[in-house]
């Protein structure tokens, strides 16, 4: 499901112009009202865990909006209890490499998908989109069987191998692709440009924005993934630091502080790109949908 | 495309063209066989089967037994029950309040109307465990501070999360939380994509403003309304995962556990292939025959204008 966000503002304006004046601001307060309640509502927990962070052990438990003695002691506590660099650097390799396979066997499937009529095409494709509805929890144990086969426990390779290609990208791929002006690719090939050619020199180039904004919306979700690093982990060392947050939960009680600042250094990678990119960020996930 | 056009080449290219694409598509193709249908038809086998998942335990077919057991257990069915819980409490979190707030906040001026869509997003691109993780801490019994202030009003406090009947309810509420800007966003943008002259019109004939969103925005946000809602159906149990997992382990007493967090339970808490794999046949062919009917229905009713 796409939905056009660019095309809104041009033709929308005049007549909400129009309607502000001739009605009383008091449904305009009523409406700012409700959205700063749910704009708070959004961000708290995320401000809470911020403050909280930066609140040293003996002052943890205060309810000032603002820490009264800043300190980087959950930081330092945080790095002591487990190899967090360690683990952020694994997580950026897993979001990394799976989001430069992701796009290149999408950019070549869709590519396929675009170009070509071929036997079965229109089965492929529904075979492709059908695997985006396939529950993770369905296929686990095969998933976790054939990587203890393969001797790959516990090892980030094993956390990208099944990420090498998903449905989703194959799929904005190929519809992106169907876009593109024919002509071009058959003016591209009478010049004599093979098929190859075509698509790294004129499909591409053309479509990097489209590639641009499924890359954000792979590596944002690659790097947030749990479920699967929860299978596979066994050290902290080969794990990512959504498990490494995790560690900080426990039965027998949380570490409160160190959990804060290890969620915020989870975060932060992730809430600096959506803070430089905040509109593509924001456009490529709804372009795609939920999940 | 113009084949005609490239007659003297049209031979070559036509024997080209016939394994070209599977060249292309082959290193997606292949990871999702591998990773995908390989292991679909794999769990089906080993559900026939009983196995504790050592390499050196041998695998013992035992038929239709696990399946027999699974319908026998009344987990499963505690399971499957609170998995229509989920679905049922998010979607007035997921779609409804969403829709309301889109519609009734859809003529603010643009500038603070960007702002605000930048700040009710966040919650979207947090890791879900972070977000278990700031919601543990938020609603702690004894120094979070959801029951610091219910203290402070005098009030006992709540055990958000130990509370058999509440904790259901506060895995909701902290998916709910996730999505609730996301789908105010899509509903947003659906709504201010309405062609205006439609409003107008309806103006111009005198409607007035409840009219006009239950006979002109109401109908024409349907498709969007109905995506959203068949995306919670399909995918919104699936969604607490996490939570379920880093807050409540399923419990207490089973409370929290949907249908997935019991596959995931049976898998690899109980350490018993056979049963895990059973249940996820079950539920992947329960979860087929929703998504083909609710598919089946976007196709039948969702309207369009233009």
């Amino acid at each position: 499901m796409t939905i056009d966000v660019i095309a809104r503002p041009a033709r929308a304006r005049p007549v909400t112009l129009r309607r502000i004046s001739n009605r009383s601001g008091l449904n305009t307060a009523a409406g700012h009202l409700l959205m700063v309640l749910l704009s708070i509502f959004c961000l708290f927990p995320v401000y809470w865990m911020l403050v909280s962070s930066f609140r040293p052990a003996n002052t943890l438990f205060e309810t000032s909006l603002w820490p009264t003695q800043p300190s980087l002691d959950n930081y330092t506590r945080a790095v002591d209890a487990i190899p967090i660099a360690r683990m952020l650097i694994n997580t950026l390799v897993f979001s990394a490499v799976s989001t430069v396979f992701q796009l290149l066997t999408g950019i070549l499937a869709a590519f396929a998908f675009a170009r070509w009529k071929f036997p079965f095409d229109k089965l492929v494709y529904t075979g492709v989109a059908l695997t985006w509805l396939v529950p993770f929890q369905v296929v686990m144990i095969p998933n976790y069987l054939l990587i203890a086969q393969m001797g790959l426990l516990d090892s980030v390779l094993a956390l990208i191998l099944p990420n090498i290609a998903a449905a989703l990208a194959i799929m904005l791929l190929a519809q992106a692709m169907r876009g593109f002006p024919k002509e071009v690719i058959e003016a591209a090939r009478m010049d004599g440009a093979s098929n190859w050619r075509v698509l790294w020199e004129v499909l591409v180039p053309n479509l990097r924005g489209t590639i641009a904004s499924l890359a954000i919306l792979i590596f944002i979700s690659t790097w947030n993934e749990y479920f699967w690093p929860l299978l596979l982990s066994r050290t902290a060392e080969n794990s990512v630091i959504q498990i490494g947050i995790q560690m900080f939960m426990t039965a027998e009680g949380n570490q409160w502080g160190p959990l804060m600042a290890a969620s915020t250094l989870a975060s932060l990678p992730v809430l600096v790109i959506y803070v430089v990119l905040q509109r593509q960020v924001v456009q490529s996930f709804m372009k795609s949908g939920i999940r | 495309m113009a084949i005609a056009a490239h007659a003297p080449t049209r031979l070559r290219r036509i024997s080209n063209a016939r394994w070209a694409p599977w060249l292309y598509l082959a290193p997606a193709l292949i990871t999702l066989v591998v990773w995908i249908y390989w292991p679909l038809v794999d769990a089906v086998r080993l559900s026939f089967f009983q196995w504790n998942m050592l390499p050196n335990s041998p695998q013992v077919f035992v038929g239709w037994e696990n399946y027999q057991r699974i319908f026998a257990l009344p987990k499963f069915w505690q399971a499957l029950r609170n998995t229509g819980v989920y679905v049922l409490g998010l979607l007035p979190l997921a779609v409804l309040i969403p829709l309301a707030i889109a519609i009734y906040t859809h003529d603010l001026p643009e500038r603070s109307r960007n702002i605000y869509r930048a700040i009710i997003f966040v919650p979207m691109i947090i890791a879900p465990v972070v977000a278990a993780a700031v919601w543990r801490w938020l609603l702690d019994p004894a120094y979070g501070l959801a029951n610091q202030a219910i203290k402070g009003v005098g009030l006992d406090p709540v055990k958000f999360l130990s509370d058999p009947n509440v904790a259901i309810w506060t895995v909701i509420a902290i998916t709910g939380w996730k999505l609730m800007g996301f789908s105010t966003l899509i509903l947003s943008a659906a709504n201010a994509n309405i062609n205006p002259t439609l409003i107008e019109a309806a103006r111009m004939d005198g409607a007035g403003k409840w009219e006009i969103i239950r006979d002109v925005r109401l109908p024409l946000l349907s498709s969007t309304v109905l995506f959203l809602v068949v995306m919670t159906i399909l995918l919104g149990a699936q969604w607490s995962f996490t939570y379920i997992n880093v807050l409540t382990g399923g419990g207490p007493l089973g409370a929290t556990t949907n249908i997935y967090y019991l596959l995931w339970d049976f898998g690899f808490s109980t350490m018993s292939v056979g049963w895990g794999s059973a249940s996820a046949v079950i539920l992947f062919l329960g979860f087929g025959v929703l998504a083909f009917v609710l598919f089946r229905l976007i196709d039948r009713y969702s309207f369009h204008d233009n």
